[in-house]
């Protein structure tokens, strides 16, 4: 049976290793374990791989948002809570925050479908029916929204600036975009999918641990030097160590870029392809950190962005080639372990002090903890120690025009690459982005002929 | 027996182009207009003796060609003369030219990136396709993706086989053009600083928006549209400014049996048994006709001239919704001589153009980063074209005007607009200019500054927005002004919509009346 | 404003006609004295020196020189000799002619290219990943074609000419001046395109006009060569092929196959841009065919005798698409034409539908005739229409 190579560890990698090896292909990977458990999976992920006991976390609160004045508002699962909390800031949003989570529920429900097969044809029938089942309403959300900035769709809703600015970090979350931009709302959508109505954060899960449990595929530690391509196929992989390893099928989930342009020779692509891959926008603007607490914080999700104007001078920074003096930052809790997002932190620029920095802000809002242990990394540092281009976790950022069936270019949006046998699979493809195993899935379907 | 078949409120361009073609097949026509003067923010004002202004705005850019030929506009008085380049200084010392002969501009832009001007060519193609695979859309009543009526289903289904028609290469492009900011878009063509910021400019030209702002590469087309019919040369500068062109079409609607009524300020649609009869002037009389089209902005349409009580919630919500975020001023000035640039010094071809203070893209967003939070740009960007230089009737012999539009000035600005705001507004635009053109401050005879708050009280536009509404995609096409009345018809019966609130927007284009015209017609 | 050659100082003395044209964003002469007939003849008798510093050249060297042409371009550049000198066209992706020029090798690594339009934005974007520096050097180097059978006898006594056969190309000194000499010409004919540093151009030109007095040399404009290329079946871009850069529709592209350039297409190459559409395309007939035309004289005789004229043709070569017939329907159009002085005949340069390329088919051209459309009879030859043996000789 020819030999099928799968390059990259993450989640989608794993995936598609899986439904070859399924398949009866004889499957090798490449370049190690890098998969996250963040982010929903798309049932069509379980069913096909046949995993049970796939579990979807959010923190309860989802999300603690401190108020100006001291307090703090706290996002919770149930519907009527946050209710509760948001009147005591605001009566007028507290009235409408059922109805704003239901639109938004509706739209998420529509993406969903849309991100559990391959990218859709816009000017399809099948694509517009769909689209009509939303209802008038619906449908006209639909159009309204996906181009509007997030702070526009919150402005029209809300009035509190606090809820506001919380809410509006999830139209911006590792993009170099402000919520004032167009395509936020659209972000914001796509972070909204899988999650129950009222919750705008992504879940964490236990996938990796699930495919972890699956029948193994055989695994090699091994760099990549390159993809071989022989007339205009692929005929396999050569690692550094010079050993050629055979395949009629090579699956890349490492990001476009790198694996057309890095690993395969230059010749074998249109030259207008290969202009277009170095146009696909992927710039990292958040850095990591991981501090180990001596207590549990007293909270597990929060968010630092008191207004929307917060985080749009904190953008503002970023779009000159500066770190945010004023940076929006996010903190998620396990116990006393907790990891930290610190936006915007452009890719290349020096990140000094920052970290310091966030501590001191986190620290007003952790009472008497203490941090043990901090470990620090920077955009530049991400790309080396994740693979994560220019420290882009989704490979390419989630803006509208890089987004379903543009994904990260029209011409490579369906998985298949001009060099026969050559597959991508990874964040950086159709539905991607922090949707776990989809994109996988849906590249070896495409493999298999399905 | 009504006197009137249709009652246009507004005498801007739109209603006026909107009159004309209704007075040529028959109906007979009223216009009111609150000033004095018809034209809206088209007009030419001789504010100081012998200087003539086109005080709002000032260039045809997208005046559309069929209304030019079913009007014939040129034997009502319309002569475009030709802006033959733009001319971008910078910082530096140095500038950069763009020229009409293609040789000329291909070496001049070699002289800054060899890339660049190889890449020129490619770029205008491209546009080119993308001008034509839109224009069909201009002169098309959008259809309503909600509706269920088989004949909306037919006119999304012929809007899908037009974008199918293009070609997945052009189709995505297009997308692309729709989504991107100006500059990430532009990013993949040049490296020339200020050629980028210069075109991205036209992307940002009234809206509250910067050149990466996605979103904004869509207006990059713009130019191509009047490009698009080769020597129809559809832009321009009016002789004797943007006037003129409202004086045309007023004079082709007069022309078809069109009555035109200025001083004559509309207080509210005569609103009788659910349907529009017709209007009530501020003085008390009442006019009848069978319908009334109105040429004012979304927002004052419908929350002044009508008003909450008579439209459906769920619309006045939807309308109010609708941004308008006014954020661009002009400055008017009159010369005693014309303004010498020192990185071309003289008077040579490039004062017969337009010049563009647009030297990098990060001046450009450094100037909307400002307006963002409510303060003037301390930096403009600023759009210039001196009419005298091209047209001499528009100042007194060896004198001159020159117009200055201005970004960014939000309507919404900190302290509001007070006299003083108003003046060192001025002051800031000279200043800048004057970095560029030191002998300027001495040459200003007289200087008008109009300030988005000024566009609003003169000629009623909501919140200084020049376009009568933000040009975003959550409020274009069939989305303008609001979703599922995006056909110049409105909720109340008897009423239509032909102002630049309504698809396909902004600009001194005359696509809305022409449309909203046909609709009434049945003829589109 | 338009850019002027290094020769201009002595082009622009020299230009009695005042007839200027555009080249690339340069002017040079149309003709010098005010007709381009005597020019004409020059080449075909004795040696026309034609200014053509406008053409686009580039340097690419490196270790992957030849691999980064080879890629570009449809011919085998990587078994190119050292002093060869090789015409090609090269494509885009779908197979469509782009532009068209020549390749030098000057040494293992270093290759000189010449191209009507500019490409450098083509050869950078196409060389990432290939270890090479590409040089626009379009103005550093100036050029001049010499054309003739005295081009050889002039260049001689300027300096030591070892024997340069056709297409080779050699380093040289003319009257102490370092010069590139490539066998090679847009005419033809016995000639050679000299490429020097554009320091050196004007005292390359004195040298050369000294030297050729005697030999009847004569400063050629543009006219008088478009007259030689049609006799030599030369096309010439934007007038018989529109690049596909410039197509507003797919019809107006063409493959090299369409051009009768399919011999310069290499398929046996693995990888170059175009291949797969080309390598589609070479299975099927091609669908159009670029071809000669000689059209009767005796028919253009009659049609201007029917309105009592004596045959009246221009004397220059026009570049005009006109019509040619096969009965009642369109068989192409013919894009370059003129009146052959040396042939006595009229002939063109036409693109035909397969079924009406091959050589003997007869058809008719269109003719405009005191106001009125006419016909004359016509019939497709092979090119070139002029072949003598001392261009390779």
């Amino acid at each position: 049976m020819s030999k099928a190579i799968v390059i990259g560890g993450g989640t989608d990698a794993l995936v598609a290793a899986q439904m070859l090896a399924r398949a009866g292909r004889e499957v090798i990977t490449l370049e190690g374990n890098t998969a996250r458990d963040e982010g929903w999976v798309p049932p069509k992920v379980l069913r096909e791989l046949r995993l049970e006991g796939l579990k979807l976390e959010w923190p309860d609160p989802w999300l603690t948002v401190p108020l100006p004045g001291g307090g703090r508002l706290e996002l919770w699962r149930d519907m009527a809570r946050s209710v509760d909390a948001i009147r005591r800031v605001s009566e007028h949003d507290a009235g409408r925050w059922p109805e704003f989570c239901s639109r938004i529920a509706r739209l998420a429900r529509f993406l969903e479908a849309v991100y559990a097969a391959p990218p859709p044809d816009p000017l399809s029938a099948r694509f517009a029916l769909r689209a009509r089942r939303l209802g008038a309403l619906g449908l006209a959300d639909l159009l309204r929204i996906l181009p509007m900035p997030v702070a526009e769709l919150l402005d029209d809703w809300f009035e509190n600036a606090a809820l506001k600015g919380a809410l509006g970090a999830a139209g911006v979350l590792h993009l170099l975009q402000g919520p004032r931009s167009g395509g936020t709302a659209f972000r914001f959508l796509h972070h909204h999918v899988g999650c129950p109505p009222g919750v705008f954060r992504p879940p964490r899960s236990n996938i990796v641990e699930l495919l972890h449990r699956l029948p193994r595929v055989e695994l090699q530690q091994a760099e990549l030097m390159r993809i071989s391509v022989r007339g205009g196929a692929v005929a396999g992989v050569v690692l550094k160590d010079g050993r050629e390893l055979e395949a009629s099928t090579v699956v890349s989930g490492v990001d476009p870029r790198r694996s057309l342009l890095e690993l395969v020779e230059p010749g074998w692509l249109d030259p207008e392809l290969v202009r277009a891959l170095r146009h696909v926008r992927r710039r990292g603007v958040a850095a990591r950190i991981r501090l180990e607490l001596d207590r549990s914080p007293g909270f597990s999700a929060l968010a630092l962005a008191p207004s929307l104007d917060y985080l749009e001078r904190a953008y503002d920074e970023a779009k000159h080639g500066r770190v945010s003096r004023q940076p929006y930052i996010e903190a998620r809790c396990e116990g006393s372990r907790m990891e930290v997002l610190v936006q915007y932190a452009p890719y290349g620029v020096a990140c000094r002090g920052l970290l310091e920095k966030t501590v001191a802000l986190l620290g007003e809002h952790w009472g008497d903890a203490q941090p043990q242990q901090t470990e620090f990394a920077s955009p530049r540092e991400l790309e080396d120690s994740e693979g994560w281009p220019e420290g882009q976790p989704h490979h390419a950022e989630l803006s509208l025009d890089q987004a379903l069936w543009m994904r990260p270019l029209p011409e490579l949006a369906r998985y298949r690459t001009p060099i026969e046998g050559l597959w991508l699979c990874g964040p950086a493809m159709h539905p991607g982005a922090g949707i776990a195993g989809a994109a996988g899935l849906n590249c070896a379907h495409a493999i298999l002929g399905r | 027996m009504l006197r009137y078949d249709v009652i246009v409120v507004g005498g801007g361009h739109n209603g006026l182009v909107c009159a004309a073609y209704l007075a040529r097949a028959g109906r007979k026509v009223l216009v009111l207009e609150r000033r004095e003067r018809i034209g809206g923010a088209a007009v030419t004002e001789e504010l100081f003796p012998g200087f003539r202004f086109s005080v709002f705005s000032y260039v045809v850019s997208l005046l559309r060609p069929e209304i030019i030929r079913d009007l014939e506009l040129p034997r009502h008085g319309l002569h475009i003369l030709p802006l033959e380049s733009t001319l971008t200084p910078l910082e530096n010392g140095d500038y950069l030219g763009q020229w009409n002969d293609h040789d000329h501009n291909r070496r001049e832009l070699a002289r800054h990136s060899v890339r660049d001007a190889e890449a020129y060519d490619e770029f205008g193609l491209m546009l080119h396709q993308m001008a034509r695979a839109v224009k069909p859309l201009l002169a098309m009543a959008p259809p309503d993706p909600t509706s269920l009526s088989l004949g909306e289903l037919f006119g999304m289904k012929r809007l899908a086989e037009h974008f199918q028609g293009l070609g997945a290469r052009r189709f995505n492009t297009l997308t692309k053009l729709l989504t991107m900011s100006s500059a990430d878009f532009l990013d993949e063509w040049f490296e020339t600083e200020a050629l980028k910021a210069t075109k991205s400019a036209s992307g940002i030209i009234g809206t509250l928006l910067g050149p990466r702002s996605p979103g904004t590469a869509y207006v990059l087309l713009h130019h191509y549209m009047g490009e698009l019919d080769g020597v129809f040369r559809a832009w321009g500068f009016a002789k004797g400014g943007n006037g003129s062109v409202s004086a045309a079409i007023a004079g082709a609607a007069q022309a078809a049996g069109a009555e035109i009524r200025t001083s004559a300020p509309v207080s509210k649609v005569l609103i009788r048994g659910s349907k529009a009869r017709g209007v009530v002037l501020e003085d008390g009389e009442e006019i009848r006709a069978k319908l009334v089209v109105s040429g004012a902005d979304p927002r004052r349409t419908f929350l002044q001239l009508v008003g909450e009580e008579h439209l459906p919630d769920a619309f006045v919500d939807a309308i109010k919704r609708f941004r308008f975020r006014g954020a661009s001023a002009k400055v008017n000035l009159a010369l005693g001589e014309a303004p010498d640039f020192t990185c071309l010094p003289g008077r040579g071809a490039h004062l017969r153009g337009a010049i563009s203070i647009s030297p990098s893209v990060a001046y450009l967003e450094r100037a909307y980063d400002e307006a963002k939070y409510g303060e003037v740009s301390r930096h403009p960007y600023m759009d210039i074209v001196i009419p005298s230089m091209i047209d001499p009737s528009m100042a007194p012999p060896g004198k001159h005007v020159m117009s200055i539009f201005v970004q960014y000035a939000p309507y919404h600005v900190n302290g509001g607009w007070t006299d003083a705001r108003r003046e060192a507004l001025g002051d800031t635009v000279v200043e800048t200019l004057s970095q560029y053109a030191p002998n300027l401050k001495n040459a200003i005879l007289h200087r008008q500054v109009v300030t988005p708050a000024d566009i609003e009280r003169i000629v009623g536009l909501t919140e200084g927005n020049i376009f009568q509404g933000e040009l975003s995609l959550q409020q274009m096409f069939f989305l303008r002004p609001v979703p599922a009345w995006a056909k110049y018809r409105t909720p109340l019966s008897g009423l239509y919509q032909c102002g630049a609130g309504t698809h396909p927007g902004g600009g001194v284009m005359g696509a809305s009346g022409r449309n909203a015209a046909l609709q009434i017609l049945g003829a589109a | 404003m338009l850019k002027a050659t290094p020769f201009h100082e002595r082009t622009a003395a020299l230009c009695l006609s005042h007839a200027w044209r555009r080249w690339a964003g340069y002017i040079v002469a149309s003709s010098y004295e005010l007709s381009h007939e005597r020019e004409y003849h020059a080449i075909r008798a004795a040696a026309a020196l034609f200014d053509v510093s406008p053409l686009y050249k580039y340097r690419i060297r490196g270790k992957d020189a030849a691999r980064l042409l080879d890629h570009v371009v449809t011919r085998d550049v990587q078994a190119m000799k050292v002093g060869q000198v090789a015409y090609t066209p090269w494509c885009d992706a779908a197979g469509k002619v782009l532009d068209d020029g020549t390749i030098a090798r000057l040494d293992e690594t270093t290759f000189r290219m010449t191209a009507a339009e500019p490409n450098l934005r083509w050869l950078q974007d196409n060389a990432a990943g290939f270890d090479t520096t590409i040089r626009d050097v379009s103005t550093s180097i100036a050029a001049l074609s010499l054309q003739g059978p005295a081009s050889r006898s002039i260049l001689e006594r300027l300096g030591e000419l070892s024997p340069l056969k056709y297409f080779r190309l050699a380093e040289a000194t003319l009257s102490g001046i370092p010069v590139s000499i490539s066998r090679t010409g847009y005419t033809g004919d016995l000639g050679y395109e000299l490429w020097v540093d554009s320091n050196q151009a004007l005292p390359l030109w004195d040298a050369l006009m000294e030297a050729g007095t005697p030999h009847g040399i004569v400063p050629a404009g543009m006219l008088a060569l478009d007259v030689a290329r049609i006799e030599a079946g030369l096309m010439l871009i934007d007038v018989d092929y529109v690049p596909a850069r410039k197509a507003l529709i797919e019809s107006q592209t063409s493959s090299p196959y369409e051009l009768d350039l399919g011999w310069a297409v290499n398929l046996k190459k693995e990888r170059f841009i175009g291949r797969q559409a080309l390598a589609a395309e070479a299975g099927r007939a091609p669908q159009w065919q670029f071809v000669g035309i000689e059209i009767e004289w005796s028919s253009l005789e009659r049609l201007y005798a029917e309105v009592g004229l004596a045959t009246r043709l221009p004397a220059a070569a026009w570049r005009t698409s006109v019509p040619i017939y096969a009965g009642n329907q369109q068989a192409g159009y013919a894009t370059s034409g003129g009146w052959s002085p040396l042939l006595k005949k009229y002939i063109a340069l036409a693109h035909l539908q397969a079924r009406w390329a091959a050589p003997g088919t007869q058809l008719e051209i269109e003719i405009t005739v005191e106001h009125r459309r006419k016909r004359a009879a016509a019939r497709v030859v092979k090119k070139p229409f002029f072949d003598p043996e001392r261009k390779r000789a």
